[in-house]
């Protein structure tokens, strides 16, 4: 199955992440978003990080998560590469993020993503399909 | 164009050289490129050529998140990425010589342009504030058409705050700016080997052009005060506004407007016209004409880089994709929207500059 693919959008980035449970398209929203980043092939599991976020609605939820991610991108250079989800409800997630930090010498540059949006956004179940849609700024 | 490119960090994860003490973060917040000034990056006769002396009233350091100042403290000083940039340029065209005159412009002349912003800080700022937002749109009732919009009544405590947050954002983006310009004038002296009054590096005008600002206009007939938001647009003030700096009260705004790093780049005044119709605003760049993908898909197999020089313009870039995004056929032909806004009178073309340099992150 396939997990995300990237879709064209006129100035922006986006993806569709796919998934079987709602907790697989978190998942794969969040690989997703940091193949945008960089190739996630260079990247190695050399240390862990402890993400939550929580929202008051599942698409509050998945913007926060992501945004979550950015941030740690963005102030620590921090890239993920394995995402396994402790706990989720209640519009709350806690997951543990395993990659390493970026470095520009040995990891290509791709986007610089800013934030996850709100705009066209959409997360739903169809036949026990997951589908998220999520469009950044970059 | 080598030294430039090591002296001003650019791209994805690129880290800045600054290093602030907490104390010098929230200075910096309140007092823009005035902080950058008091603390050796430029003159201070630069302040007198930037939108509203270099800074704006009213910003609250207070009302800024861990998490934006973490974001902030590695990225002050650096340029970015995406459509992000430094131009090396030179004037090859004048359409209005009094104008350029004050502006300090002439024929052959080379030309810096600078564009960036607040970086990752002032996208942090944001997000923070629209959970507030959210909340407060359910709090006040109000009824918005789109999930992505997002609003508050302007004299609730959740707009003065974010107006507050927002103008240390902008602030922090002058102080960005104003590092980036200094190091760029340390550049030119080191390789021409030259004094700074050889060299002759003076600011023509920096200006924000994504920020919400309280403004008189008239509507109507009527005097009112307005919050004008620019985005996607860039201020446009004529001859006499109060606002403008002493250097360009006869001749209105400096409006630049910056195209794709291969065709022109233009420099235009602001107009009576532009207040009476939009808002005292005019278009901030050229549009793009292709998606991010379909620029990508159509360097493929192509070395815009080489493309670029064989024109005679040398491009450093952190990103492959990058450079394929931004290349020229991406976007519209800057002329014909230039045109556009000199012939609909909201402003008016000063000069043109055709890129020799060009630093994308």
């Amino acid at each position: 199955m396939k997990t995300f693919e990237t879709i064209d959008i006129s100035g922006d980035a986006g993806i569709n992440a796919y998934g079987e449970t709602v907790e697989d398209v978190f998942v794969n929203a969040a690989i997703g978003m940091y193949s945008l980043i960089t190739d996630l092939n260079g990247i190695k599991e050399m240390k862990e990080v402890q993400v939550k976020a929580e929202s008051h609605s599942l698409e509050g939820l998945i913007v926060s998560w992501l945004n979550e991610l950015v941030f740690l991108f963005d102030a620590f250079g921090f890239v993920g590469k394995r995402i396994i989800i402790k706990t989720f409800g209640d519009y709350r997630i806690t997951a543990v993020v395993r990659g390493e930090d970026f470095d520009p010498d040995r990891h290509e540059r791709r986007l610089l993503i800013k934030a996850a949006t709100y705009h066209q956004l959409s997360i739903a179940e169809e036949k026990g399909l997951w589908t998220a849609r999520v469009i950044f700024d970059i | 164009m080598g030294v430039l490119h090591s002296e001003i960090p650019s791209g994805v994860g690129s880290k800045g050289k600054i290093r602030l003490s907490p104390q010098d973060e929230r200075r910096l917040l309140t007092s823009g490129a005035r902080w950058a000034v008091e603390n050796g990056y430029g003159e201070a006769s630069d302040l007198e050529r930037i939108e509203s002396g270099g800074y704006i009233e009213g910003a609250d350091p207070e009302l800024i998140s861990q998490k934006a100042y973490e974001r902030g403290r590695a990225q002050q000083g650096t340029l970015g990425s995406g459509n992000h940039f430094l131009e090396i340029q030179y004037v090859d065209e004048i359409y209005d010589e009094k104008a350029a005159q004050a502006l300090g412009l002439f024929r052959d002349q080379m030309t810096v342009m600078i564009h960036t912003g607040s970086r990752g800080f002032g996208h942090q700022v944001c997000t923070d504030f629209l959970e507030v937002m959210e909340r407060a749109v359910s709090k006040y009732g109000i009824e918005l058409p789109d999930k992505e919009l997002a609003c508050a009544p302007f004299n609730s405590p959740e707009a003065r705050d974010y107006l507050a947050a927002m103008r240390a954002a902008a602030n922090y983006a002058w102080a960005n700016r104003q590092c980036i310009m200094h190091w760029a004038r340390e550049a030119f002296l080191r390789v021409f080997a030259a004094t700074p009054k050889d060299l002759g590096m003076g600011l023509i005008y920096d200006v924000a052009h994504n920020i919400a600002k309280v403004e008189d206009h008239i509507v109507d007939g009527k005097n009112m005060k307005l919050i004008v938001h620019r985005k996607g647009a860039t201020r446009a003030f004529p001859p006499g506004h109060p606002e403008l700096p002493a250097a360009y009260g006869k001749t209105g705004q400096p409006v630049l407007i910056p195209g794709d790093m291969g065709r022109a780049s233009f420099v235009l005044i602001g107009t009576e016209k532009a207040m009476q119709e939009t808002f005292g605003s005019t278009c901030h760049g050229a549009g793009r004409m292709m998606s991010r993908h379909q620029a990508i898909r159509r360097a493929k197999g192509r070395a815009i880089w080489r493309e670029m020089e064989d024109k005679g313009i040398i491009v450093r870039s952190a990103g492959r994709e990058t450079l394929a995004e931004e290349m020229p056929e991406a976007y519209k032909d800057i002329t014909n929207v230039v045109d556009v806004v000199h012939n609909a009178g909201i402003s008016r073309k000063v000069a043109r500059l055709r890129p020799m340099g060009v630093i994308k992150g």
